[in-house]
């Protein structure tokens, strides 16, 4: 029963009204939630957590630095989850997802490489090295700007969105590159420090604001990311009865 | 008590960058569908034929 009601609902998701309904129902409430997370966690990493015994208050740009890069490479595995959806089941509303995680992952993981350029400067005394981790991390803000540029390059948008699913797929070997690089090879970034297994190398008094500042912009990705699909699906849609009674003020 | 954010330029740097992505990615889809919105009313108001075109 739970199943059938799930499986509607799913397929009720297919239909652009209500697909269009949800991208302006839940980013306000997304919205609200990062900000409120945000602002406690920024609260704490800026004024509570205490300075770092070895690289003093340095330490506090990981609060930005670490959930950018872990939503930046999450962002991917969610955009190319939809892409394999999207182009095994051709649902409109998922191309249109997986199109929209691209610019939110793009920010994200230019924010991530400028804020470990800028912690790499007073710590290792560089702005940047081509090193295994960071090279494959600029690879991944490259795939995301080549998804968006293929996207935008076809004229017929579902076309594009096909073969920019491919390109999604394709760049997915980057992700495991990423995350094993600092343990493949000799990387002068450091290894993890947080483990979802195990015991973590990081003082638990550290830990609060990195947990906020993961869900605060975990919930930014998810609001940025249907605010983009909803502009771009009433883009698609202009010619479409039900966007006509959209602007009548029938949704 | 107020706050002492006696911060080196890197951290505050880090922390701004944060803030100008955090704003860009709520302003730019608010912008983007207001821009698709005037547009779309814009040819509604042709279809109906309803258009003044104010700078004619």
């Amino acid at each position: 029963m739970t199943f059938h009601r799930l499986k509607v609902a799913f397929h009720r998701l297919g239909s652009p009204p209500t697909f269009f309904r949800l991208t302006r129902l839940l980013p306000p409430w997304l919205w609200a939630g990062f900000a409120v997370t945000a602002l406690i966690g920024l609260y704490l990493a800026l004024y509570v957590v205490p300075p770092d015994y070895q690289q003093g208050d340095s330490f506090r740009i990981l609060y930005i630095h670490v959930p950018a890069a872990w939503q930046a490479l999450l962002s991917y595995v969610i955009m190319a989850v939809l892409a394999a959806i999207a182009l095994v089941w051709r649902i409109r509303s998922v191309e249109i997802m997986a199109m929209a995680c691209a610019p939110v992952g793009a920010a994200l993981t230019a924010l991530c490489l400028a804020t470990g350029s800028l912690w790499g400067k007073p710590m290792w005394g560089t702005w940047w090295a081509w090193d295994a981790r960071l090279t494959s991390m600029l690879v991944l803000l490259f795939l995301y700007l080549g998804i968006m540029g293929l996207y935008a390059a076809f004229e017929d948008r579902r076309k594009g969105a096909r073969v920019a699913c491919i390109l999604v797929l394709v760049g997915l070997v980057n992700i495991p590159i990423i995350h094993f690089s600092v343990e493949w090879w000799t990387t002068l970034h450091q290894g993890s420090t947080i483990r979802f297994f195990g015991e973590s190398r990081m003082h638990s008094s550290m830990l609060p604001p990195l947990v906020l500042m993961t869900i605060a912009i975990k919930l930014m990705f998810g609001a940025a990311m249907l605010n983009r699909a909803g502009n771009d699906l009433l883009d698609q849609d202009r010619r479409k009865k039900w966007v006509s009674r959209y602007l009548g003020g029938k949704p | 008590m107020i706050p002492q954010f006696n911060y080196a330029f890197y951290i505050w740097s880090s922390y701004g960058l944060f803030a100008a992505i955090m704003v860009w990615q709520f302003l730019q889809p608010r912008i983007q569908r207001r821009k698709i919105l005037a547009e779309l009313r814009e040819q509604e108001a042709l279809k109906s034929g309803g258009y003044h075109d104010t700078g004619a």
